[in-house]
């Protein structure tokens, strides 16, 4: 493809941000230097500008996260912008507003993964953009009075939270309303297959989804908030356990141990990132295997063979992170600067039964290929239902194995290095299918590299001849100063996480990147003209933690 | 001899009085059997059966293999206040669990159940048995529409849909027993079945259908299954998608009443199975009666086997196997069983 | 008399538990129209009531509910390992017409508190609740976010607490035996909840939004409003 033109900015030596800001003259105010990458600052009504001038020129096409915060004396969006091909390569977009008028055009055209990200702004901070398809509430209740992570609100204010009998939220909205052979209905917030409390607005006609509007924030749980009023040497790090909490604990701890690293300028000691990857993997593990079980659980009716199987292989890995961590679910294993503690006494033991329970891992696997991938009444189910195109996945921000079932090549772990990942030989799955089947496909062979990454560790750690230094020496209070948006490959997708430093102990502002809030989103695309029975496998196949979803 | 007879022959009086009271005992007797069998079924065997697949124990607590969990399980469900969802449509709603359980009830009058337990032989049994089964579509919907819960519409919509869809090559695979055996009557068909087909040696075996015509017998395997509506035909309930289907605004006796209707039908598509391919009671050393409660449970045991490890299809794809394949080849086995009765008797 | 006081004689302790379980307006679940018209305990009442308690303690369908953190580990108790079906308990059935145990498991947010209420609601009697968690009792460790509900029983009555963050799935085994013990010994729990039924809206300050909400309200149709700065 010689007609291609070389994406502005890119050079063998990484991203040359004169370039970047050469081409976006005129619209370019000031440059900032966050710890990740430049950050531009653009005016507020040239959004839409930059943003497209961005995708189509530089190839920045990965809308990663919007972050919304208050200062003294404004607002301001920004706009953390990667590359599929190279998240390495990145870039900011700093857009303040003023406090008087907190407006700012939506980059919701450009990128329809900003549609949730800006209304979830508008939401928790109060930043109103201007153009936005549908600017409303999206975490708390329609009736909210105030923005929570706004700088004057007051928590003891009473909220009404007002529950009305057979309302049609849907009403006035929806483009089908009128249409007298279509029903509304509530999918949730409790309903069996929602995975929690995901409320789904569906309007069918007959069996067909005919317009569907996922409603989130039943577990939104102040995580954000919480995180702000912790420090940021203890307090923060059990909450991360309880964003993905389907045992990928450690998954999620990462990423804040990661952001947090980089911005206090911490090393971690490889013994440590061999422990922290291998503890990781077998996380995944665990994450996937609950992912294959409730999409077995979704597709096949109650409580069947599957589903316990999934779950049984999955206490068989609990056991193993219980002992090295000391919990089953929520671990609060990692440190800034290392791990809490090393592997159990005796060591050769537990590295001995890891390898065991690893080495039986395989067959395990062969009975999930054989109860589903090869079973042809599954097949029929899923084989192209839910069809993700790749085009579609990149504008809504998919990430994690949603992405790679689409055929998109992305996994931080191989792409944007950390820790021991590229010392040890493991492929990235990905299968260009884009449905149903790809994506549990994609799951099944990805938790196989994982075993095999966890078999290395283990060699690594059997071999180990050096000092075992689980922590690197770490202040007693930490207080770091400036802005980084850091992201590791979570059980569900890019999982990142910005912080706002001020030199005070805890974080002025912590934002989190959610996998799940932005692979939830497809999920208007994936399920409009489907069965209501493909819908809910769709949503199974999509594998959404609500705590992450809502946080 | 029918059981009514039985009990009217040891009666010291004679008469209608006497005819009447012994077709109603010999109707409870029958009834208490089944439900026995159901009531065993339902809050016990499915569980211990499903945990079998799942590795797991499953009840334990009472009894032999915690089969005590039958009286508090019953107790309970019925002592449970009985909630009438607002805006119900009253008789209706309150039929349908009556119409789904008295349904199969009924249709258990003609299956001969071996050593004389058979409440009536009329000579167009088969039909009788087809005709009542119908009646649970009829008791499906209105289950459906009249709960006022657009997930139970949405199952009862799905049951008919799919009881039209597997009745009727059901019906036809039935039509082919009959070319071979000639009548309607549930006796002359069990009786028909009892002639030995070849010898091989000592063993001689049966001219059971199902061995006779194994291909009719596949194809009612599996209307029966979406007839009783088990996985992978479990669309009307299908609990993770419409939540429980038609039965989701039943509580206490009327849950309990549908829930057993369940069970009746599943037993009711054994018995059928039983009759008109296994030879109904027929089997050795042991008694017929037992014979036939083995087929009957074997089929029970079939359908939770599938429900542990089968996944359901979706409404669409249910509907395509019923009219394109199913029925085709529903009428291929009665064109070819014709052909072959036919060229026989010829 | 105060509730907590030890009784002097036995006819005392007897006339009180006669008081709470037969009074007006007590716990409906032991005042049934048959009692109220036997009057005393006669012995048949009795037997009935120690036989219905047995049948209630042992065999119980559980809501198939999951919120949050917790309802991972509700999974594995469900599951082969730990198997609450053991103790006639493991039927989970997700409609709540159905369901005689609501297990709480995890997290209640303003936005999911009505709704659950409205779930429990929907449970025909006699109704149980184990809330499950640390969230559940005080809202555990997001008891000082904005939007969380600080512990269950602001909303519904709950049996049997199980701690943790999250509890075992041991523990949660554990807790629904003690709710079966408890059932079976012919206790329930405490009604601590606060009345979730419409009321005005004297106690809040006049402001916009309150305003427009009371004028919109239509009593026929709203099923609860919850108020969580009352507490």
């Amino acid at each position: 493809m010689s007609l291609q033109r070389q994406p502005v900015g890119e050079t063998p030596d990484g991203l040359d941000y004169d370039a970047l800001a050469e081409l976006l003259d005129g619209y370019v105010l000031d440059r900032e230097q966050h710890l990740n990458c430049e950050a531009f600052v653009i005016r507020p009504d040239d959004v839409a500008a930059v943003l497209s001038t961005l995708r189509d020129r530089a190839a920045f096409d990965h809308l990663s996260l919007v972050t919304a915060q208050e200062y003294r004396d404004r607002y301001e969006s920004i706009y953390h912008l990667k590359k599929y091909d190279d998240p390495t390569q990145e870039l900011s977009l700093v857009v303040p507003t003023p406090r008087d008028q907190p407006h700012s055009q939506s980059g919701a055209d450009v990128f329809d993964t900003a549609i949730w990200h800006e209304r979830e702004a508008y939401d928790l901070v109060g930043i109103e953009y201007d153009d936005h398809p549908d600017l409303r509430r999206i975490l708390l209740p329609e009736t909210w009075q105030g923005h929570p992570l706004s700088l004057d609100y007051n928590q003891d204010k009473p909220q009404i939270v007002p529950l009305r009998e057979h309302a049609n939220p849907m009403e006035g909205r929806t483009d089908v309303a009128d249409r007298s052979d279509t029903m509304f209905i509530n999918i949730g917030p409790h309903h069996p297959a929602t995975h929690g409390v995901l409320h789904l607005k569906t309007v069918v006609d007959g069996e067909q989804v005919v317009d569907i509007d996922p409603d989130i924030g039943y577990l939104h749980r102040c995580e954000e908030q919480m995180c702000q009023q912790s420090t940021y040497r203890h307090q923060i790090m059990p909450y991360p356990d309880r964003w993905d909490y389907v045992s990928a604990g450690i998954l999620n701890e990462w990423a804040y141990a990661r952001a947090a690293e980089s911005l206090a300028d911490i090393d971690v000691p490889v013994y440590a990132q061999v422990l922290r990857t291998m503890s990781a993997e077998l996380c995944r593990i665990c994450a996937h295997l609950l992912a294959i079980g409730t999409f077995a659980l979704d597709i096949y009716g109650e409580f069947t063979a599957i589903f316990m199987y999934a779950v049984t292989d999955r206490e068989r890995i609990q056991n193993l992170l219980e002992e090295l961590t000391g919990q089953r679910l929520m671990f609060n294993y990692l440190r800034l600067g290392g791990v809490a503690w090393g592997l159990p006494e005796p060591r050769a033991e537990y590295l001995e039964t890891v390898r065991s329970v690893m080495a039986e891992f395989p067959d395990r696997l062969e009975e999930y290929h054989n109860l589903l991938t090869s079973n042809e009444l599954f097949q029929m189910r899923v084989l192209d239902t839910g069809v993700l195109p790749a085009e579609t996945a990149k504008s809504y921000g998919a990430t994690g194995p949603v992405a790679r079932g689409s055929g998109i090549d992305y996994d931080l772990r191989r792409d944007d290095p950390y820790g021991y990942y590229d010392e040890l030989d493991w492929e990235v799955v990905t299968d260009d299918g884009g449905d149903n089947f790809s994506r549990a496909l994609v799951r099944l062979q990805e938790m196989e590299q994982s075993a095999r990454i966890v078999r290395q560790c283990v060699d690594v750690l059997a071999d180990w001849s050096g000092e075992r230094e689980i922590q690197s020496d770490v202040p007693r209070t930490v207080k770091p100063g400036g802005e980084v948006y850091r992201a590791v490959e979570g059980a569900k997708g890019e999982l990142g996480i910005y912080i706002r430093a001020d030199g005070t102990d805890t974080p002025a502002r912590f934002k989190i990147r959610s996998p799940a809030f932005s692979n939830l989103q497809t999920l208007e695309v994936l399920a409009e003209g489907e069965y209501i029975a493909d819908m809910i496998a769709t949503l199974g196949s999509l594998d959404i933690v609500l705590g992450e979803v809502d946080r | 001899m029918t059981l009514p007879t039985t009990i009217e022959e040891a009666l010291p009086v004679g008469g209608v009085a006497a005819e009447a009271v012994a077709a109603l005992a010999a109707a409870t007797v029958i009834g208490t059997f089944v439900m026995l069998n159901t009531a065993l079924a339902g809050p016990w065997a499915k569980r211990k059966i499903t945990a079998a697949f799942t590795d797991r124990i499953s009840v334990n607590q009472f009894g032999p293999l915690g089969v005590g969990i039958v009286v508090p399980d019953a107790v309970r469900l019925v002592s449970k206040e009985l909630i009438v969802p607002e805006g119900a449509d009253r008789p209706a709603w309150d039929l349908a669990p009556l119409v789904l359980v008295f349904s199969a009830l009924f249709a258990f009058a003609v299956i001969p159940m071996g050593n004389g337990v058979h409440l009536a032989d009329p000579a167009v049994g088969l039909v009788f048995v087809f005709a009542i089964a119908s009646v649970a579509s009829l008791g499906l919907v209105m289950a459906g529409y009249a709960s006022n819960n657009k997930y139970a519409f949405l199952g009862g919509l799905r049951a008919v849909a799919q009881n039209l869809a597997y009745e009727i090559p059901l019906i036809l695979i039935g039509i082919s027993v009959v070319l071979y055996t000639g009548s309607l009557q549930m006796s002359e068909i069990v009786a028909t079945q009892r002639e030995t087909l070849v010898s091989l040696g000592p063993l001689s075996v049966p001219g059971w259908f199902a061995i006779v015509n194994p291909f009719a017998f596949v194809l009612f395997l599996v209307a029966n299954v979406a007839e009783v509506g088990r996985n992978p035909f479990d669309v009307p309930e299908a609990p993770t998608e419409i939540v429980a289907g038609y039965q989701t605004e039943y509580s206490s006796v009327y849950f309990v009443l549908i829930y057993l209707g369940e069970f009746v039908h599943i037993f009711l598509g054994g018995a059928i199975i039983a009759t008109i391919f296994l030879g109904g009671p027929a089997g050795p050393v042991l008694p017929g009666i037992v014979w036939f409660l083995l087929k009957i449970w074997a089929m029970f045991l079939f359908t939770q086997w599938l429900r542990s490890a089968v996944p359901r299809v979706r409404i669409d794809q249910l509907i395509e196997i019923g009219w394109k394949r199913l029925l085709v080849l529903a009428f291929v086995n009665l064109f070819a069983t014709a052909t072959v009765v036919g060229v026989l008797a010829a | 008399m105060s509730d907590n006081q030890l009784h002097d004689t036995l006819d005392e302790a007897q006339q009180t538990t006669r008081e709470a379980r037969t009074g007006e307006g007590v716990d409906e679940r032991y005042n049934s129209r048959l009692r109220q018209a036997f009057g005393d305990s006669p012995f048949i009442l009795t037997k009935f009531d120690a036989f219905m308690n047995w049948v209630r303690g042992n065999s119980m369908f559980i809501l198939l509910f999951g919120i949050a953190c917790c309802s991972i580990e509700m999974m594995h108790t469900y599951a082969t390992k730990h198997d609450l079906d053991r103790f006639g308990a493991g039927v989970p059935r997700a409609s709540p017409r159905q369901a005689d145990v609501i297990i709480v498991p995890g997290t209640i947010v303003s936005k999911f508190g009505p709704r659950m209420r409205r779930v429990y609601d929907q449970m025909p009697e006699p109704k149980f609740v184990v809330s499950m968690g640390s969230c559940t009792i005080s809202g555990g460790p997001f008891q000082e976010g904005y939007n969380v509900i600080k512990g269950v029983e602001e909303l519904i009555p709950v049996d049997i607490h199980v701690p943790g963050c999250p509890p075992r799935p041991e523990a949660l085994v554990y807790g629904v035996l003690k709710l079966q013990e408890q059932v079976q010994a012919g206790e329930s729990a405490p009604v601590t909840v606060k009345p979730y039924e419409l009321r005005q809206f004297g106690d809040l300050e006049e402001d916009e939004l309150v305003q427009k909400l009371a004028a919109e309200i239509d009593e026929d149709d709203l099923v609860m409003r919850y108020d969580w700065t009352e507490r």
